[in-house]
């Protein structure tokens, strides 16, 4: 039952609401690791941010439940009393209740009842204040006329009602800006003014969306004096006005202005939110470009030697233009680690209290950041691993007792960038996993026959938990172990150009670690010609480029092998691996790239080397994304396009 | 008892406008000043329900003579008038104690609806 104006607000509150609430959930489990007055201002902060905008959007229950949970949380602040844990998980289910009414008013749906929780909430202000709050706690039903009619609450402390005021300045009005500053000062020199929005500097730059204002207002003089002082403006409407019940105080502890009102949450804001789709949309634009111009300098290459200098440099300065643009777009789109990981202490927590575990999960290197399409598709996995890793990792408390362990399970999760890659790993201290079951079981699903199981090495039975259907889980628990999701993990992490690795020992524990790439879009690529092909490779995986002779190169039983770097590297023909016709054989020396390859480096042999060039790669579509051994596609100036190749697999494929 | 007005501007022009509508629209003008020194002795002396304020003016300028008139009678009811495009300087005369603005040029309907709106009589 939002207010029918307020919809257009609706994305914004449900974004930053979940923010907050996110914020919440964070700082909850950080307290029980030891309460810091900062956590809990921070609390108190994003409750009551909570509460102000449900309010603004009308979500009644949403508001009461938030403001509950703000009472709570002031006197707990207040009183230094603590959380301890029966209310930490009241409070992360008060959170969880408010997130549940976030996404119900994404979706469009009504709102759960959250009344039970909203009720043992007032009974802990009770236990906590040893009186009743103020408000009562009305039996409430899913949700509540917008501005229910309750007296404004004088509370502790002496400090006057505060109301919540909206106000409407005339769209004809031709100084949106005056009129918004005469109602602020109006009001101010009613009381004090609280959660001014827009801004103070927005309001007199004239900048309202429809002209609308809102702030709390603290004062002693009663609604009907409000209402006068807002009677004295032209081109000014009151929208709403309705008292603030149970008050509860944000203003932190700011040094009292005396020349005038004081007034919080005014700060500019830093960063604007921009829709991801927006942000696809410009790296887009800015490839095309990147393409575009590559195709000019080519068609530049066909005229004249005369007028060719001057449009090659306007090319090159377009191309140096278009590149930085691109920069800036692919910078955009960088998001910290942070994002998804934030939500992981309260995962973790939840996970393990329901399956009797006692673990710590360290968190290091969350600020590294990554493109915001790989961020996002590693949300689930990454809950999937920690999951997994509480759940079939980390023995119970007794059981580590016994095997000599710490009682106390450890997860990390650990972020850190190597060169042009980002490594994220999960690693626990439990139990490893047991290869041979593994493979009993992928054998039993009959994934596998009992030779190959024979031959397989550890390291790629661990892969087999990889397998859809295979689990080493003795058990099935609501949580993992139904050998569901570690396929998704992977199909997830080389759906972004990644690579999953699994290394275990029994008794020891478990690490998953999970190689990205920092971006999607841009590859550097050395193009090859193999018959009448070409191939772009990636330079990144590339280490050396080797002129040799075909018939000095050494043999080792069925190998071809190429001296590199004081070893020998085997080398394979690009021609046979890619089964395309090979080019004519070539008497003199003929270049080999040694790339590195999942198992290691390998040799490529191909007819000539053509050059680098940056590209946008463009991800392969059905049916092509199946073929083993491709990466992507592109288009180069020449507006050829070529297969970019998945280097990693392209040797086992 | 019609309300008695004082209305300051440096162009005699704009104060025979002023005058006018608020002749129109039933209020009294008791005084004229064309400058700031003169605008607070006429307040001192004629104790006027509302004064207009220009914003621009020899002397002492508007703002100015606001703040004096304020420190004379702080319940006393100014209302800056000025050009759009000064909404800087309205604001700095609001912050001084200024209780609204008219534009300029003005237009009857509006200044009458925000004087009355300022006097309390709607």
């Amino acid at each position: 039952m939002s207010n029918p104006d307020m919809s257009r607000y609706l994305a914004l509150f449900i974004g930053e609401a979940t923010d907050h609430l996110e914020a919440l959930g964070r700082d909850l489990v950080r307290l029980e690791k030891g309460a810091s007055a900062d956590t809990l201002d921070s609390l108190f902060r994003h409750a009551h941010s909570v509460k102000g905008m449900s309010a603004s959007m009308g979500f009644s229950s949403t508001t009461a439940l938030a403001h509950r949970m703000e009472d709570v949380l002031d006197v707990v602040r207040t009183s230094g009393k603590g959380i301890d844990r029966p209310l930490a998980d009241l409070l992360l289910s008060a959170t969880d209740a408010l997130a549940g009414h976030v996404r119900s008013a994404a979706h469009g749906q009504p709102f759960a009842d959250t009344t039970a929780v909203e009720h043992e909430l007032a009974q802990r202000l009770t236990l906590l204040t040893g009186e009743a709050p103020a408000s009562g706690a009305p039996a409430r039903q899913a949700e509540l006329p917008a501005h229910p009619p309750v007296a404004p609450q004088p509370m502790a402390l002496g400090l006057p009602p505060r109301f919540s005021v909206r106000v409407q300045v005339s769209p004809r009005s031709t100084t949106p800006g005056v009129r918004g500053f005469l109602t602020y000062k109006r009001l101010s020199t009613l009381g004090n003014v609280f959660d001014l929005r827009p801004p103070l500097d927005e309001v007199k730059a004239g900048r309202l969306t429809d002209g609308l204002i809102s702030l709390e207002l603290e004062t002693s003089e009663g609604e009907a004096a409000v209402v006068a002082a807002l009677k004295t403006i032209a081109e000014v409407e009151l929208v709403s006005l309705h008292p603030v019940r149970l008050e509860a105080r944000a203003a932190p502890a700011a040094a009292p202005n005396p020349d005038g009102p004081r007034v919080v949450g005014q700060e500019p804001p830093r960063t604007v939110r921009v829709n991801t789709e927006l942000l696809d949309q410009f790296l887009d634009a800015a490839g095309e470009l990147l393409l575009a111009t590559a195709r000019v300098r080519e068609v530049g290459k066909a005229m004249p030697p005369a007028s060719r200098g001057p449009l090659d440099e306007a090319v090159d300065s377009l191309h140096s233009l278009v590149k930085d643009l691109h920069n800036k777009v692919m910078k955009a789109r960088m998001t910290p680690v942070a994002v998804i990981t934030d939500r992981l202490p309260r995962a973790a927590r939840d996970i393990a209290r329901r399956r009797d575990r006692d673990v710590e999960l360290t968190l290091s290197g969350t600020d590294v950041e990554l493109d915001r399409a790989i961020v996002d598709e590693l949300a689930d996995p990454l809950l999937h691993l920690l999951r997994n890793a509480i759940d079939h990792g980390i023995e119970q408390p007794g059981e580590r007792v016994a095997a000599g362990k710490a009682a106390r399970g450890r997860v990390q999760v650990n972020v850190r960038r190597v060169k042009d890659r980002v490594l994220l790993e999960v690693e626990d201290d439990g139990r490893g996993l047991d290869a041979e079951r593994l493979k009993a079981s992928a054998v039993q699903r009959g994934l596998l026959t009992a030779e190959q199981a024979r031959a397989m090495s550890e390291r790629e039975a661990f892969m087999l938990c990889c397998l859809p259907g295979v689990s080493t889980a003795a058990d099935v628990t609501d949580i993992s172990g139904r050998g569901v999701g570690m396929d998704a993990v992977k199909r997830a992490v080389e759906g972004v150009g990644g690579t999953l690795e699994i290394e275990s020992q029994p008794g020891k524990g478990t690490r998953f670690r999970l190689s990205l790439p920092l971006t999607v879009a841009v590859v550097n690529l050395l193009l090859v010609d193999v018959g009448d092909e070409v191939i772009g490779l990636p330079i990144a995986r590339v280490t050396g480029v080797v002129e040799a002779l075909t018939s000095s190169l050494s043999k080792s039983q069925a190998t071809t092998l190429l001296p590199f770097a004081n070893a020998l590297v085997p080398v394979y023909e690009l021609a046979a691996l890619l089964e395309v016709p090979p080019g004519a054989t070539v008497t003199g020396p003929r270049p080999f790239v040694v790339v590195e390859a999942e198992n290691g480096k390998v040799a490529l042999g191909v007819d000539r080397l053509r050059g680098q060039e940056e590209v946008v790669l463009k991800a392969l579509t059905k049916p092509l994304d199946l073929v083993p051994g491709l990466s992507g596609v592109t288009i180069l100036g020449s507006g050829r396009p070529i297969f970019i190749l998945d280097v990693a697999r392209l040797v086992d494929a | 008892m019609p309300k008695r007005v004082l209305v300051v501007d440096d162009a005699i022009f704009m104060r025979d406008i002023i005058k006018d509508i608020f002749a129109s629209g039933g209020f009294e003008v008791v005084g004229e000043a064309s400058n700031g020194v003169e605008a607070v002795e006429k307040y001192k002396e004629l104790k006027p329900d509302l004064t207009t304020m220009d914003l621009v003016m020899p002397f002492k300028n508007g703002i100015e003579a606001t703040r004096e008139i304020l420190r004379v009678d702080g319940r006393a009811v100014v209302v800056m008038c000025s050009a759009l495009g000064q909404e800087a300087l309205v604001m700095e005369a609001i912050e001084a104690g200024a209780m609204d603005f008219i534009v300029k040029p003005p237009r009857a309907e509006d200044v009458l609806a925000v004087v009355k709106k300022v006097l309390g009589e709607t």
